[in-house]
């Protein structure tokens, strides 16, 4: 049987995303985030480092971050993602 | 309404004492009364609700002509269409309490009506309606249902001037803003707009808060929020009672955190630990009243905390004036929802099921599917659902209840075979059918198993089954979704056999099963043309539905058993199904009107039959007075069919001609077998009137031939073709085009015979006897009338044999002297006054063989002059200097000495009497 290629249907693409928002978000909100990564950097942003299953997820994490006013700064597919091996075992 | 409406929902909340006075913003929203739309879109925590609630207090302060308002709080169970517009009009009704009875109606009946015709109907009464009402529509965004925008689109369109909409999101809704920007059709508060000014900041501060702050503070705070009203008010409740406000400030100025993470925790830091406690376990609900929050906190103090709350201003917000529901401020319970969830996971799932509990205990089934969801038992939710079928069914919740059936994983669905059923038919009823088959087959493999465990006496261990009454009706269920199963797939045969299996299975109290399966199987038993079963089952299903009161569906299956009856030549039984149909609101005190109008067009159609063309008029009139509202689908189409009918028998023949184009553009079938195509009446309806290339061109399209074998959902066409032939016949003089005619008729004869299709009998019988006629063969042509005239006499036909005109007239003559009889001196009569109606009419009228009764005055020559021409009434009425109803009553006359019905027949009749 010939094996469907991933990249079919792009709704269903898992992936690494970074959800930059202004602001310094403590860690405790990563668990809120569905157990996102979270950094600051020096401009007073903070960075989501978010693995998701489809788009429908992802739109549902941005939703997350209106729903707490907070101010997004940029979205980004993180193709090559330091954390990628660490967490796709325990996917 | 059949569920019962959460008033919380309704209502208005109280404007907080202590408001910065908002002059800018309310002006603004003033002006909004003049618009369509007036949008209030921003985050959480802009202060979007405080804003309206001051507006709304400040309208009521001025006096004279204030508009009342209606206030609908939206969650996202309100994507279900019919729940959404069920709490619109109960939020209207609030301040026009008569308004939308109509529109309410629509909602309770057996079939969900179009969100157009609801919509319309809710528009037209608050056009009537006394007095502006503004409807307010707070947490728009929960909306993401298409079918839910599309309608508040429509409404936008179509906005009654005294209705005022004002919507509130945190996100832009769906709606045509561009468009309604461009034309000035909208009035917008941002959150920029929002956005507390430093003067204002300081007016909140000091002065509602009495906190005395300085200026640079002020500034400081203003700056660090940036004018966030949710921000300011948790930096006040941090600062009231602090000794060093000032120090406070620098604090939180300096610190780069997230603001509401920093004053949250502030403000819960300076809490008891127990009103913490309180505050993170209660926040997984999204309402709350003392009696839930002690369920979920197992405390027994949930309204006094609650009443403490309010009191210090604690972000709740009281749902209504009795103070005993709240609900979190939005943006404060979502950081409440993170704490716990970041410090306190594993208390999540316990703490939804106590919630679950607690609605299951109180009878709110809908909020308890929510938290067992939410908490992420899904068997319990699968339990739930199954218990909630029944209701959500009645209740007309479908699109909640598909919902719910969709969210819950396979393996939890195949384990319960009530389920099963109920996600199969929730498809089947939104035309989806992925999966269908499966579902129908696991739950029949647990039925069947279950039957072998009784046999047994072996319980069936992994079956999950929680309504038993819902367990004992799935049989006949399974059996029923099969049938529809057929259905969709073309497959006659097996419908009716699964149909009739559903009807062996159905227990007897179960009036929609056994209703819906004997629709199913007179519906397939139709498309077959086993009219018999068909009208049998329909007649059956009527009396089922009856008893459970879905009106629209009797009134609907009316016509189809009208249909049939008609076919089979029982015109006195179908008049009586329409009337029967009609009573039923007498007899139900139902307020639903739908299918209404249907009723009467039939009946038109029937007295036309009968020749009562008055009478047929008079309840096409009633029909199109009752309007769409009392319509089902198809009776745009239908009314314009049996319009087009009495026209063609009044002789005015371009107004049946428009009728019959519009009505095969309005053609709507359903599932319905299309046995009598507009296309064929008027190919029929242009062969009698010398249009016969048109009538020949039809043939070609339809790529009909004499050759073809019959089938009864064919027949009329084939009638129709046979009719054309014959026509082509009297202007080619083809021998050939004329026997191929009458082997047709001969072929259709017998089929019609052989399916007990008297009405069609009579039709074959009356245009054999045409043809026969024609070729010269009066034997056969009188015998062929006389079989139809013996067939029709008791139902008392008429427009069948007249309509055809004056080539029937010496056959007709000459079957009432073989065989006097009082009927056919009857259809002489009504041919030779209906031959001089016709200005078509070949054969000249008794009336005029001696020239005029009685001759025209010189007035009534004058208007006959006059009609000749392009001028219409009160032209004519100009021309002649007298009043219009003077011209009437001289056209009158003229038609009555002219022995004709319409303007076109009187023109026609003076030219050959040489009076033009």
């Amino acid at each position: 049987m010939r094996k469907a290629h991933t990249s079919i249907g792009r709704g269903h693409v898992a992936g690494w995303y970074e959800i930059r928002v202004q602001g310094r978000l403590e860690q405790r909100w990563s668990a809120w985030f569905d157990g996102a990564r979270l950094t600051h950097d020096q401009k007073g942003t903070t960075v989501l480092l978010c693995h998701v299953d489809d788009q429908a997820a992802l739109y549902g994490l941005i939703d997350k971050v209106g729903d707490l006013e907070l101010q997004l700064v940029s979205v980004t597919a993180d193709m090559c993602s330091p954390a990628r091996g660490a967490r796709s075992s325990a996917d | 309404m059949p569920q019962p409406l959460l008033e919380t929902k309704l209502f208005l909340p109280a404007p907080r004492p202590g408001l910065v006075p908002r002059p800018r913003l309310r002006a603004r929203l003033d002006r909004g009364l003049t618009s369509r739309l007036m949008l209030v879109s921003a985050p959480a925590g802009f202060g979007k609700t405080t804003l309206l609630v001051d507006w709304l207090s400040s309208l009521s302060a001025s006096s004279g002509g204030r508009p009342r308002s209606a206030w609908l709080a939206l969650d996202p169970a309100d994507n279900d269409p019919a729940r959404f517009w069920s709490y619109v009009i109960a939020a209207l009704r609030t301040a026009l309490p008569d308004v939308g009875s109509n529109a309410l109606a629509l909602l309770q009946d057996s079939q969900p009506p179009p969100v157009e015709l609801l919509l319309t109907t809710l528009i037209n009464e608050l056009g009537t309606a006394d007095g502006d009402v503004v409807l307010l529509l707070d947490d728009y965004h929960v909306i993401d249902s298409a079918a839910v925008q599309a309608g508040m689109g429509f409404l936008l369109e179509h906005l009654p001037a005294r209705l005022h909409l004002v919507v509130a999101s945190r996100v832009d809704p769906a709606l045509p803003l561009p468009r309604l920007r461009a034309r000035g059709d909208l009035v917008e508060v941002r959150a920029v707009d929002l956005r507390f000014t430093a003067d204002e900041a300081a007016d909140y501060l000091n002065g509602a808060m009495g906190l005395r702050l300085s200026t640079a503070d002020v500034e400081a705070l203003e700056a660090r929020t940036e004018g966030w009203v949710a921000a300011l008010q948790l930096a006040a409740l941090s600062m009231t009672g602090r000794d060093n406000v000032s120090g406070f400030i620098a604090g939180f100025a300096g610190d780069d955190r997230y603001v509401v993470d920093y004053l949250v925790e502030e403000v819960l830091q300076r809490q008891p630990e127990d009103v913490q406690a309180f505050l993170l376990r209660t926040s997984v609900l999204d309402r709350m009243n003392g009696s839930l929050c002690d369920a979920v906190t197992r405390q027994r103090r949930g309204r006094a905390m609650l009443e403490a709350l309010d009191r210090e201003n604690l972000f709740v917000v009281a749902l209504d004036d009795r103070r005993q529901w709240y609900r979190y401020h939005h943006l404060f319970a979502d950081v409440l929802r993170g704490r716990l969830l970041d410090e306190q996971p594993e208390l999540l799932a316990p703490l939804h099921a106590l919630a679950c509990d607690w609605y299951e205990r109180s009878g709110d089934p809908v909020e308890a599917i929510r938290h067992a969801v939410a908490g992420g038992d899904l068997s319990r939710a699968a339990d739930l659902v199954e218990r909630v079928i029944p209701t959500m069914r009645r209740d007309r919740q479908e699109v909640t209840l598909r919902g719910w059936l969709e969210v819950l994983p396979a393996g939890v669905i195949r384990l319960r075979p009530v389920l099963c059923n109920a996600l199969a038919g929730s498809r089947l009823s939104t035309g989806t059918f992925d999966g269908v088959e499966e579902l129908l087959s696991v739950a029949q493999q647990w039925l069947d198993q279950a039957d072998d465990a009784e046999a047994s006496e072996a319980a069936s261990t992994d079956m999950v089954v929680v309504d038993h009454e819902e367990f004992r009706r799935l049989p006949a269920e399974v059996a029923f979704h099969r049938a529809g199963l057929a259905l969709v797939r073309g497959d006659a045969d097996g419908t009716i056999r699964f149909a009739r299996h559903a009807l062996e299975l159905a227990v007897d109290d179960d009036h929609l099963s056994r209703g819906a399966a004997n629709a199913l199987t007179g519906l397939a038993a139709w498309s077959k043309g086993d009219l018999e079963t068909a009208r049998s089952s329909y007649a059956a299903c009527l009396v089922e539905f009856e008893r459970i009161n879905y009106v629209s569906d009797v009134l609907g299956c009316s016509i189809t058993l009208a249909d049939i009856e008609i076919t089979q030549g029982r015109l006195r039984d179908a008049m009586r199904t329409y009337q029967a149909a009609l009573d039923l609101h007498e007899r139900h005190h139902t307020p639903v009107q739908r299918g209404r109008a249907d009723m009467h067009v039939g009946i038109a159609a029937r007295h036309r039959e009968l020749n009562d063309l008055a009478t047929a008029r008079q309840h096409l009139m009633q029909a199109d007075g009752l309007g769409e509202y009392a319509s089902l689908p198809q009776n745009a189409y239908r009314w314009r069919v049996a319009m087009a009918q009495v026209c063609e028998a009044e002789g005015d023949l371009d107004a049946a001609f428009d009728l019959l184009d519009e009505a095969e553009r309005l053609y709507e079938g359903d599932f319905s077998p299309n046995v009598r195509p507009v296309t064929a009446l008027r190919a029929r309806t242009q062969a009698r009137h010398g249009r016969l290339d048109e009538a020949l061109d039809w043939v070609d399209r339809q790529q009909l031939s004499v050759t073809d074998e019959l089938s009864y959902l064919q027949e009329y066409e084939h009638l129709t073709l046979a009719r054309v032939l014959i026509a082509q016949h009297a202007r080619d003089g083809e021998a050939g085009t004329l026997a191929q005619a009458i082997d047709l008729l001969e072929r259709l004869l017998r089929a019609a015979t052989d399916g007990q299709r008297r009405g069609s009998v009579i039709e074959v019988r009356v245009a054999q006897a045409l043809a026969h006629q024609v070729r010269g063969e009066s034997v056969e042509a009188v015998a062929a009338l006389q079989a139809a005239l013996d067939l029709a006499e008791p139902e008392g036909y008429v427009r069948t044999f007249i309509d055809e005109g004056s080539p029937l007239m010496p056959l007709l003559t000459a079957a009432a002297e073989q065989l006097p009889s009082a009927y056919a001196r009857r259809l002489l009569a009504a041919m030779a006054a209906a031959s001089s109606a016709d200005p078509h009419a070949q054969a000249p009228s008794p009336r005029t063989s001696g020239g005029m009764v009685e001759p025209l005055s010189g007035r009534e020559r004058d208007v006959l002059r006059l009609l000749d021409t392009e001028l219409n009434g009160p032209q004519i009425a100009r021309q002649l200097v007298v009043s219009l109803n003077t011209v009437r009553t001289h056209t009158k006359n003229v038609y009555l000495k002219l022995g004709v019905t319409n303007r076109r027949a009187a023109i026609v009749r003076a030219r050959e009497l040489d009076l033009l």
